[in-house]
C-alpha cells in the first residue's frame, strides 16, 4: 500500500501524518506524534490498554486504522486528560487510590472510565464492572480502580 | 560490586560525600543468589537461593541538599520506589523532592540479587532503614570532628546537623568530607552509641510514580526511542523449542512486504526488522518454515509423565515413622491432586531497546528486569563483550510476576543492534509473548496420605511432591510422623515460576486435602485448622477471618459455600484467606463473592502499597484456580491471546476484607506479595466443595469441569 497524508485532530491539535492507510491508529499515536500514553498490549483488540477517545467513545486504538478516522473527529489521548500539574479529577481519584500496579494498563482504564462517566455520571459498582470489563489488567488493579470512579462519583446512585 | 571513586564521581559529581554501606554477614541482610546458569538451556528462568553476603547500598549527599540512594532491586509495579522513598525521606528527615532513588542501572547500583518472592522490602527497604539510623549518628560525629564541636552538642534534623547551643548554626553533611567516601559495615546489633533511634510511621504515601502513571508520561521501555530505531519481532516454531529443530525457511514472500528493513535467518531464529511495528507484523505473517516434528507423541498424558519421568531429588522432611503412624491411626486419607499450566501473561509484553556504539564495543541496554546484573552477566556472555561494555538500564516494568528476571529480550535487542547497525527496539507479539520462551508455571502431581486420630489431630502426614521447579511449602500442619519426598520431571515444556511462587500449587493441594482430612473425621474445616497449625499465630489469623467472613454462619444461599486456606511463606510471613462463593448450577461457573484474608507480616511500611499488592495477588489467585490455563498438549501450545487464556477481569473481582495482626510479632517488615495469591487459591477451591460438596482434584475449576462434576454435560 503506498503510503499517503492523513489530518488527524488529537488533544484538539490538527495533526498531519504520511502514512499507510492501514496503518492502526496506535501506532500513529505512538511514533509519529510522540503519545506513547496509549500503551501496545495486544494489538488485537483483547486488552484495552491502547483505548483512546474518539469522538467521546472509547475504541481501541489498535483495531482502528489511519484511514478510517476523519479529520473531522476528535481524538483524545491520556495526554489529552490532564497533566502532572493539572491532573483531571478522574486522575486525581486514580492517584488517591492508587489505582493501578505496574500503570502499563491504566491509561487505557482512565480513557474507558472517562467515556463511561460522559455517559452514566454517576455509574452503580456493576454498571462501572460492565462498562470496564474489557479492560485487562495483570496487576490485579480492579478493586482499587472500581474504588477509584466511585470516590469519583461519590457512590451516590442506589 | 566494586564501589569505585571514578564510578561515582561520574555518576555523581565530585562535590558530594558518599556513604558505600556494606551489611555485616549473619545480620540477616541476604542477597538471593541464582544457581548458575545451566549451559544446556538455552532459556530458562533461575532457580534461587539466599545466602548472607556483605553488599553496598550508596547514598550520596550533595551540595544542595540533594541526596541520591543508589539501591539494589528494581520497582516493577509492586511499589517499591514507593517503599524506598519512604524509608529514606523518614530515616534521613528529608522531603521527597531531595530525593533521588537509582534502581537497576547496572552502571551504578549495586547487585542485590534478583527481586523475586517479596524479599525486597524484607531485605533491602529495611537494610536502608537501619542504615539510616546509624548514618545520622555517623554525620554527627563527622560534623563534630570537622568543625570542633561536641557531638552531645549536636543533633541530626532535616537533613542536616545542628548545633544545640547555637540553633542559627547547620551542618550540611557534604560540609564534612567533599568528594570523601566512606565505607561503612553496619551491624543491626549496633549498640545505641552507634544509632540514632528512629520510630518508623506509616504516611499513607501516594506512589511515587502515581502521577507519571495517570498521566501517560511514566516510560516503559516499549515508550523509548532514539534516532534511526527499528523494530524487530521473531518468527517462532509451531512445536516446543525444546523438541524442534528448523528445516528450511522461505523468506521470499516476507522479504517483498512494503516497509521491512530486514528479514534475517539467525541459526534456528528468523527475525524481521522494519521502521515501523505494523510492517514488522505484516512480514513476519509472511514468512514460511518448516520444521521438524516433535519425537513424541502428540498427545500429552501430564500427570502419567510426570511419574514417568520422576527423578527423586531428596528428602524435605522426616520425623517419626509415617508407615506405623498411618497404620495406627483412626481415619487415614488418600489423595493424589494434580495442577495445571499456567503464563504470566503480563500486559507489557518483552520490550528492550538497545544501541549498540558504532565498532560494537559497547553497548546501552533499556528493559525492565527483576535482575539487571544478571542480564548484563548474560549479554556478556552473548555478545562477547566485557560487562563494563554492557549499560544496563531498567526501565518501568509492564507487569513481570517471575517472567522478567532476565529475559532474552534484552540479548536479542543487543545483538540485532550490531548486525544492524542501527538502535534496535524488540517488542514481542502477544502470541510471541505467550510462546516463544517456552516457559510456564508447571503442572505438578501430589500423592497424599494422612493419618488422624480421634480427637482430630494429625498423626502421620505423609507426601510425595513431583514438581520440577520450587520445593513445596513450609510446614503448616503438625504431626507426630511425617514424611515429604521431592521428585522432578521433565516435560516438554521448561517451568518457571510466577507470582505466589512455587508455592501455589502445593497451597491448593494441601489446603485441599486437609478439608479432606477433616470431612472424613466430621471436623469443621476451620477448627480442624486451629487443632493442627504447626504455629500458634496462626490461630488469630483464623480467628479474625472467620469474623470478617462470618462464619460459620445459617443462611447461606443455595449453591453458596465458605472455604478456608492457610499458607506460611517461610516461617516469616503467614497469611489465611477466606472465600465465599457461589456456583452457578447452569453455566458451571463460580463466582466468587468475597474473600477475606488476615496477614502477620511485621510492620508496614506503606499500607497503601501492601493492600494494593495484597488484593491484586488475590485476583491473580483466583485467576489460577478458577479461570487460565495454557492450552498445549505434546507437540506445540496452542494459547496465543489474553481471552482464551482466561486472564482475570473486572467482573471476577470479589468484594476484598483484609486485616494485618502486625501486632501479634511486630519487627522488621516480612514482604507479602505471594502470600495472598496462596492462601486464595485454596479458599476459592475448599469453598466451592462446601457449596456443591464436590471435590476437584486438578486446576483450574472451570465452568466445565464444574458442568461434568453435577452430571450436566
Ligand atoms: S493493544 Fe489494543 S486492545 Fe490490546
Ligand atoms: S497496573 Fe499492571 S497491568 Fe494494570
Amino acid at each position: 500500500m503506498a503510503k499517503a497524508w492523513f489530518t488527524l485532530n488529537v488533544n484538539d491539535k490538527k495533526r498531519r501524518v504520511k502514512i499507510e492507510p492501514d496503518e492502526p491508529l496506535l501506532w500513529i499515536l505512538r511514533d509519529d506524534l510522540d503519545l506513547t500514553g496509549t500503551k501496545f498490549g495486544c494489538g488485537v483488540g483483547e486488552c484495552g490498554s491502547c483505548s483512546v477517545l474518539i469522538d467521546g467513545i472509547a475504541r481501541r486504538s489498535c483495531r482502528v486504522q489511519a484511514q478510517n478516522v476523519s479529520s473531522g473527529q476528535k481524538i483524545v489521548t491520556i495526554e489529552g486528560l490532564g497533566t502532572r500539574e493539572n491532573l483531571s479529577p478522574l486522575q486525581k481519584a486514580f492517584v488517591e487510590h492508587t489505582a493501578f500496579g505496574c500503570g502499563f494498563c491504566t491509561p487505557g482504564m482512565i480513557i474507558t472510565a472517562t467515556a463511561l462517566l460522559a455517559l452514566n455520571p454517576n455509574p452503580t459498582r456493576e454498571e462501572i464492572i460492565e462498562a470496564m470489563d474489557n479492560n485487562l489488567c495483570r496487576c490485579g488493579s480492579y478493586p482499587n480502580v472500581i474504588e477509584a470512579i466511585m470516590a469519583f462519583t461519590n457512590g451516590t446512585k442506589p | 560490586m566494586e564501589v569505585t571513586r571514578r564510578q561515582f564521581l561520574k555518576s555523581l559529581g565530585s562535590s558530594c560525600l558518599l556513604y558505600a554501606v556494606s551489611y555485616v554477614p549473619g545480620s540477616g541482610m541476604q542477597k538471593i543468589y541464582s544457581e548458575p546458569w545451566p549451559a544446556d538451556k538455552e532459556d530458562i528462568e533461575c532457580r534461587f537461593y539466599a545466602l548472607d553476603t556483605n553488599y553496598l547500598d550508596c547514598f550520596a549527599f550533595h551540595e544542595d541538599g540533594r541526596v541520591t540512594v543508589l539501591a539494589g532491586r528494581t520497582e516493577l509495579g509492586q511499589g517499591f520506589e514507593t517503599v524506598l522513598n519512604a524509608i529514606v525521606t523518614q530515616g534521613l528527615d528529608i522531603p521527597s523532592n531531595r530525593l533521588t532513588i537509582v534502581l537497576g542501572n547496572t552502571d551504578v547500583c549495586p547487585d542485590h540479587g534478583p527481586t523475586v518472592g517479596s524479599s525486597a522490602t524484607e531485605q533491602v527497604a529495611w537494610g536502608i532503614w537501619e542504615a539510616c539510623s546509624q548514618l545520622r549518628k555517623d554525620i554527627i560525629r563527622r560534623a563534630a570532628k570537622t568543625h570542633k564541636l561536641q557531638v552531645k552538642d549536636l543533633i541530626y534534623q532535616g537533613g542536616v546537623v545542628r548545633s544545640k547551643r547555637e540553633p542559627e548554626r547547620v551542618i550540611k553533611p557534604v560540609e564534612t568530607g567533599r568528594g570523601e567516601i566512606v565505607y561503612m559495615t553496619l551491624d543491626p546489633q549496633a549498640s545505641s552509641s552507634d544509632r540514632v533511634t528512629l520510630e518508623y510511621k506509616d504516611l499513607g504515601l501516594d506512589n511515587v510514580n502515581a502521577e507519571s502513571i495517570v498521566t501517560g508520561t511514566r516510560k516503559y521501555a516499549s515508550d523509548l526511542k532514539l534516532p534511526g530505531t527499528l523494530y524487530a519481532d521473531w518468527h517462532i516454531p509451531p512445536y516446543h523449542r525444546k523438541l524442534t529443530r528448523i528445516k528450511s525457511v522461505d523468506l521470499a514472500d516476507a522479504r517483498a512486504t512494503s516497509g521491512v528493513n530486514r528479514v534475517e535467518r539467525i541459526g534456528s531464529k528468523v527475525v524481521a526488522l522494519a521502521e515501523r511495528y505494523n510492517d514488522v507484523v505484516k512480514t513476519l505473517t509472511r514468512v514460511k518454515s518448516v520444521w521438524e516434528k516433535p519425537n513424541r507423541p502428540k498427545e500429552l498424558r501430564v500427570e502419567e509423565e510426570i511419574r514417568a519421568g520422576a527423578v527423586f531429588q531428596e528428602i524435605k522432611e522426616q520425623t517419626g515413622d509415617v508407615n506405623a503412624g498411618l497404620a495406627s491411626s483412626y481415619k487415614t486419607v488418600t489423595e493424589t491432586y494434580r495442577t495445571h499450566y499456567t503464563a504470566w501473561a503480563p500486559i507489557e509484553t518483552y520490550s528492550a531497546l538497545a544501541k549498540m556504539e558504532p565498532g560494537g564495543d559497547e553497548v546501552t541496554i533499556w528493559s525492565g528486569s527483576q535482575y539487571p546484573h544478571r542480564v548484563r552477566e548474560l549479554a556478556s556472555l552473548s555478545l562477547n563483550l566485557p560487562e563494563s561494555a554492557i549499560h544496563f538500564i531498567h526501565s518501568p516494568v509492564g507487569g513481570a510476576f517471575g517472567g522478567k528476571v532476565a529475559p532474552p529480550v534484552s540479548q536479542e535487542a543487543a545483538d540485532l543492534s550490531r548486525r544492524v547497525g542501527a538502535p534496535v527496539k524488540v517488542i514481542y507479539s502477544r502470541k510471541n509473548q505467550f510462546q516463544k520462551r517456552g516457559l510456564y508455571k508447571q503442572a505438578c502431581v501430589f500423592d497424599f496420605s494422612t493419618g488422624v486420630g480421634t480427637d482430630g489431630r494429625l498423626q502421620a502426614r505423609k507426601l510425595d511432591i513431583y514438581q520440577d521447579l520450587g520445593e513445596g511449602t513450609r510446614d503448616t500442619y503438625a504431626a507426630p510422623h511425617i514424611l515429604i519426598k521431592h521428585y522432578r520431571t521433565d516435560m516438554p515444556v521448561n517451568q518457571a515460576n510466577t507470582r505466589g511462587t512455587s508455592y501455589v500449587q502445593i497451597g491448593f493441594a494441601q489446603e485441599s486435602h486437609m478439608d479432606m482430612v477433616a470431612k472424613a473425621i466430621g471436623h469443621d474445616p476451620f477448627e480442624f485448622r486451629r487443632n493442627n497449625v504447626v504455629l500458634e499465630s496462626f490461630v488469630p489469623l483464623i480467628d479474625a477471618c472467620a469474623d470478617m467472613i462470618r462464619y460459620p454462619r445459617s443462611g447461606l444461599g443455595p449453591d453458596e459455600g465458605i472455604g478456608i486456606g492457610l499458607c506460611n511463606h517461610g516461617a516469616r510471613q503467614m497469611g489465611v484467606a477466606a472465600a465465599h462463593v457461589k456456583v452457578n448450577r447452569k453455566t458451571g461457573k463460580v463466582h466468587v463473592k468475597e474473600i477475606c484474608a488476615a496477614y502477620d507480616i511485621g510492620t508496614i511500611i506503606n499500607h497503601r502499597t501492601v493492600t494494593t499488592c495484597l488484593r491484586g495477588g488475590m485476583i491473580w489467585g483466583l485467576g489460577w484456580v478458577l479461570r487460565e490455563e495454557v492450552k498445549l498438549d505434546g507437540h506445540s501450545v496452542y494459547t496465543e491471546h489474553l481471552t482464551d487464556y482466561g486472564v482475570p477481569r473486572f467482573s471476577d473481582t470479589p468484594e476484598i476484607k483484609l486485616q494485618f495482626l502486625d501486632n501479634e510479632r511486630p519487627g522488621k517488615p516480612r514482604g507479602c506479595g505471594e502470600l495472598a495469591v496462596i492462601p486464595t487459591v485454596a479458599a476459592i477451591a475448599n469453598a466451592v466443595y462446601h457449596a456443591i460438596g464436590v471435590r476437584f482434584y486438578t486446576t483450574p475449576i472451570t465452568p466445565e469441569k464444574v458442568l461434568k462434576a453435577l452430571g450436566k454435560t
